[in-house]
C-alpha cells in the first residue's frame, strides 16, 4: 500500500514537472545517434532550436546502424503518425519522398540559397526532382587510414603512397611485432576497404561505373578481379582475432600501438582525440593511398514528414534553418568529428585531419573524385550495395578465388535487379 | 459454485469459452492474419514498403538465387539438428544423474538451470569473448604453457556455426534437464522396483523402461527447442553478427536484413514463408503422430 501511494505521488510529481514543457511546440525527431559524442553534437541543434522557441522531442532508436530506426519508422507511417523529422542515410530520404510522405523545403531553399552551398555530388541524396526534401548537417569521409605514428617509426616506414606500398609495409610492421591492420570481420568493415580499393585501384570513373551504374562490363572486368586480388593481400595484414571485433575496438588497437593502421571513416578520429592524441604528432590520418585519390562521402541529413499540425510544420521550418545554420554546422561537426556539409564555411579551428579532409573534398569536387560511399548506402540502392558487402565479406574470410568472387558479384547484382 | 442455480451452471459452461475468447482473437489476428499478410507480400513486388500487386513466385526465385540464403538454410539445418541432439543428450544425462538422490540437488538444479535465465544477447557476448583466440580459451591454454594449442573455430567460416551450437547448448541444456527431471519424478517407483526384482541392471532399466516412458517429456523438449532453434536471431547477432563474412547467417537474420536493411521486403517475406513451411513440415507430422497416439492410449 505504501509503495503504491508513493508511486502515485511520484507520478503526480512527474506530471507536474512535465506539464510546463507542453506549452511550447515540440518537434519529434527520429534518429539513431545514441553514443556520447553523437548526443553531445545533437545538443548544439537542440539548443539552437530552443532559441527559436521550439522544443526537440528526442526519439532515438539505436542499433543496427539505423536498421532498427527504419523498422520503427515503418510502423509509425503505417499508423498514420509520422515523426516531425528524421535522420536519413543514403537513399532513404529520396525513397521515402517517392512514397509521398515527405514535404519539400523549396521556399526555405530559395530564400536562403542553400543549394549553392551543397556539393553537387551530394544533391541527388537531398533533392528529388526539383524538390529539396532534406537538409544535410555533416559529411564524413569513409576512406581514411588512421595510423599510429610511433608504430610507423618503430618499423621504420613512411606514409604509404599506394596500396602496394602499404601491403609491403605490412612485412616490416610484422617484423617489428605490430599487427599491420586492425579491423573486425563484420561485412561493413570489410566493405569499407573494398569501396576504397575499387576507386584506388580502378580510379573514380571505374568506381562510378561499377558501384553506382552497376555496369556489367565494369563488374566483370579484370580491374574488378584486381580489386579482389588486392583485397586478398589486405587479408594478410589482419590478425586472427578479428572475429566480432567492433570498429572502435580496432581503433583502440591502433591507439595503444598494438596495431599500426585502420581503414575507417572519420568517426574513428574521435577515439584518438578522446585519448588526448594529437594528429600529425601521435597519429596520422591520410586518404587510402592511390594515384587517383578519391573522397568517399557519407552525409547525415534531416528530412521532414508531412504532418497535419501547422505548428509542427513551423517547427520543421525552424529545424531546417537550424541545421543549415553556419554556426550550428560548425559547432556540430567539431564535436561529431565530421566536416560541415556546407562547402562555404571556414574550418580554421578544426583539427588537422578535418582541414585535410575539407581541402581534399574541394579538390575532389573539382576533379570528379567525389564519390558516394557504397557501404553506407551512397552509391547504388541498398539491395545492390549490400551485394558488394556480401561478396567482399565472403571473399575476405574464405579461400575464394578472385574469378569466383567476380562471378558471384555479377550474379548477385543481376539477381537483385 | 452452488448447484441449485442453473444460471451459474450456464455461466460455468460458458466461462472457459469467454476466458479463451480474447486470447483466441489475439492469436487469430496477431499470428494467423499476419502469416496470411506475409504470404501475400511474398508474392508481391514489395521493396521498401508493401505494395499489393501480384508477381507470382518471382521473389521466391530471387530468394533461392541468393547465395547468402543457401548459407542460411544450411546453417539452420546444422544448427538445429546439432542443437536439438546435443541439448537433449546433455539434458537427459544431467537429469538422470541428478535423479540419483544426491546431496544438494536443489542447489545443483538451480546452477544448471541458471543459464536459461540469461538473455541470448548476454550468452552470445560472453561466448564471443570465451571463444576469441586472442582473449579466451586459446589464449589461456597457450599462456599455461601449451603453445601450440589452437581453438579458433569462431574465426573459421566453416566452423563458426558450431561455436553457436556450443553457446546455445550451454544455455538450453539446463532447461531440457528440468523437463526431463520432472518427467523422471513422474515415473512410478514400483515399475523400477519390479524391474530390479526381475534382475535388470540399472543401465538396462534406464534404456528400456525409463527413457521410453519419458516420451511426453521428449515431445515438450523437441517442440520447445526447435522453436528456439528456428527463431535463433539474437544469439547469432551477439556472437558473430552473421560473420565471419556471412558464414553464420541464419534465415532469421537474413529475413531481417532483406526486409529492413536492403529494401527487399518481398524477398524477406518469401524467406519468412520458407521458414514457416520448414517448421510446419517438421512439427505438424510429429505433433500429429504424437498426439494421436496419446489419445489412443487413454
Amino acid at each position: 500500500m505504501k509503495t503504491i501511494r508513493s508511486a502515485m505521488i511520484a507520478s503526480a510529481l512527474a506530471m507536474a514537472v512535465a506539464m510546463p514543457a507542453r506549452a511550447e511546440t515540440k518537434i519529434e525527431v527520429l534518429h539513431h545517434w545514441v553514443s556520447e559524442s553523437e548526443v553531445a553534437a545533437l545538443n548544439t541543434i537542440r539548443t539552437a532550436l530552443a532559441a527559436k522557441g521550439y522544443g526537440w522531442q528526442d526519439s532515438a532508436v539505436g542499433g543496427m546502424s539505423g536498421g532498427n530506426m527504419q523498422q520503427a519508422l515503418r510502423s509509425r507511417l503505417a499508423a498514420g503518425n509520422p515523426p516531425g523529422a528524421m535522420q536519413f542515410l543514403g537513399w532513404e530520404g529520396i525513397d521515402w519522398s517517392n512514397e509521398g510522405v515527405m514535404r519539400d523545403l523549396n521556399d526555405l531553399d530559395k530564400a536562403n540559397n542553400w543549394e549553392a552551398t551543397i556539393a553537387p555530388q551530394v544533391l541527388p541524396f537531398v533533392k528529388n526532382g526539383d524538390n529539396l526534401i532534406a537538409v544535410p548537417i555533416n559529411m564524413h569521409r569513409q576512406n581514411w587510414v588512421w595510423a599510429n605514428k610511433a608504430a610507423f617509426d618503430k618499423a621504420g616506414i613512411q606514409q604509404p603512397k599506394t596500396w602496394a606500398e602499404l601491403i609491403a609495409d605490412g612485412e616490416k610492421l610484422r617484423a617489428a611485432g605490430i599487427i599491420p591492420l586492425a579491423m573486425g570481420d563484420e561485412p561493413w568493415q570489410i566493405q569499407v576497404i573494398f569501396d576504397a580499393l575499387v576507386s584506388d585501384v580502378g580510379g573514380p570513373d571505374f568506381y562510378k561505373r561499377a558501384m553506382i551504374d552497376l555496369d556489367d562490363d565494369a563488374l566483370s572486368s579484370d580491374t574488378m578481379k584486381q580489386v579482389f586480388d588486392t583485397l586478398r593481400q589486405v587479408r594478410g595484414l589482419v590478425d586472427d582475432g578479428f572475429n566480432g571485433r567492433d570498429w572502435a575496438v580496432a581503433t583502440g588497437m591502433v591507439i595503444n600501438g598494438e596495431a599500426a593502421m585502420q581503414v575507417m571513416g572519420d568517426w574513428a578520429k574521435g577515439e584518438f582525440l578522446a585519448k588526448g592524441l594529437k594528429p600529425g604528432k601521435d597519429f596520422m590520418c591520410f586518404a587510402t593511398p592511390s594515384e587517383t585519390p578519391s573522397f568517399q562521402f557519407i552525409i547525415d541529413s534531416f528530412g521532414m514528414f508531412k504532418v497535419k499540425d501547422a505548428e509542427v510544420t513551423k517547427a520543421q521550418d525552424a529545424l531546417a534553418e537550424v541545421v543549415m545554420d553556419p554556426k550550428v554546422q560548425h559547432d556540430f561537426n567539431i564535436i561529431k568529428g565530421s566536416i560541415p556539409a556546407r562547402t562555404d564555411l571556414s574550418v580554421d579551428d578544426f583539427d588537422d585531419c578535418a582541414k585535410l579532409g575539407f581541402q581534399e573534398r574541394a579538390e575532389a569536387i573539382q576533379n570528379g573524385a567525389m564519390l558516394g560511399a557504397a557501404t553506407h548506402g551512397f552509391a547504388a540502392q541498398p539491395q545492390f550495395s549490400a551485394v558488394f558487402g556480401d561478396v567482399a565479406a565472403q571473399f575476405f574470410v574464405n579461400d575464394m578465388s578472385s574469378e569466383d568472387a567476380v562471378k558471384m558479384l555479377v550474379d548477385g547484382i543481376n539477381n537483385a535487379r | 459454485m452452488t448447484r441449485k442455480k442453473p444460471i451459474s451452471d450456464r455461466v460455468a459452461d460458458w466461462l472457459p469459452r469467454l476466458v479463451m475468447a480474447p486470447s483466441l482473437l489475439v492469436i487469430l489476428v496477431g499470428v494467423y492474419l499476419f502469416i496470411a499478410w506475409t504470404g501475400w507480400i511474398s508474392v508481391s513486388s514489395s521493396r521498401m514498403v508493401p505494395s499489393y500487386d501480384f508477381v507470382g513466385l518471382e521473389q521466391y526465385y530471387r530468394l533461392w538465387a541468393t547465395p547468402r540464403w543457401h548459407i542460411a538454410v544450411v546453417n539452420l539445418f546444422i544448427f538445429s539438428s546439432l542443437f536439438l541432439l546435443v541439448t537433449m543428450g546433455v539434458g537427459l544425462v544431467m537429469a538422470i544423474l541428478l535423479d540419483q538422490n544426491i546431496r544438494a540437488e536443489g542447489a545443483l538444479r538451480a546452477v544448471y538451470l541458471y543459464p536459461m535465465a540469461l538473455s541470448f544477447i548476454v550468452t552470445g557476448t560472453a561466448w564471443k569473448w570465451i571463444l576469441n583466440p586472442d582473449l579466451g580459451v586459446q589464449k589461456v591454454v597457450n599462456s599455461l604453457g601449451w603453445e601450440g594449442f589452437v581453438f579458433n573455430w569462431i574465426t573459421q567460416p566453416t566452423f563458426a556455426i558450431y561455436t553457436i551450437v556450443i553457446a546455445a547448448v550451454w544455455q538450453s541444456s539446463g532447461f531440457a534437464m528440468a523437463i526431463f527431471l520432472a518427467g523422471l519424478r513422474g515415473i512410478d517407483n514400483s515399475v523400477i522396483k519390479a524391474a530390479q526384482i526381475e534382475g535388470a541392471t540399472l543401465p538396462r532399466i534406464y534404456a528400456s523402461i525409463i527413457v521410453p516412458m519419458l516420451r511426453p517429456a521428449f515431445l515438450s523438449v523437441i517442440v520447445l527447442l526447435s522453436y528456439i532453434a528456428i527463431k535463433n536471431f539474437d544469439l547469432v547477432l551477439a556472437m558473430t553478427n552473421g560473420g565471419p563474412g556471412n558464414a553464420t547467417e541464419v534465415p532469421s537474420t537474413f529475413m531481417f536484413q532483406a526486409t529492413f536493411r536492403r529494401n527487399q521486403m518481398g524477398v524477406g517475406a518469401a524467406s519468412a514463408m520458407m521458414m514457416l513451411m520448414t517448421v510446419a513440415a517438421i512439427i505438424i507430422p510429429y505433433l500429429y503422430s504424437e498426439l494421436k497416439e496419446s489419445r489412443n492410449g487413454h
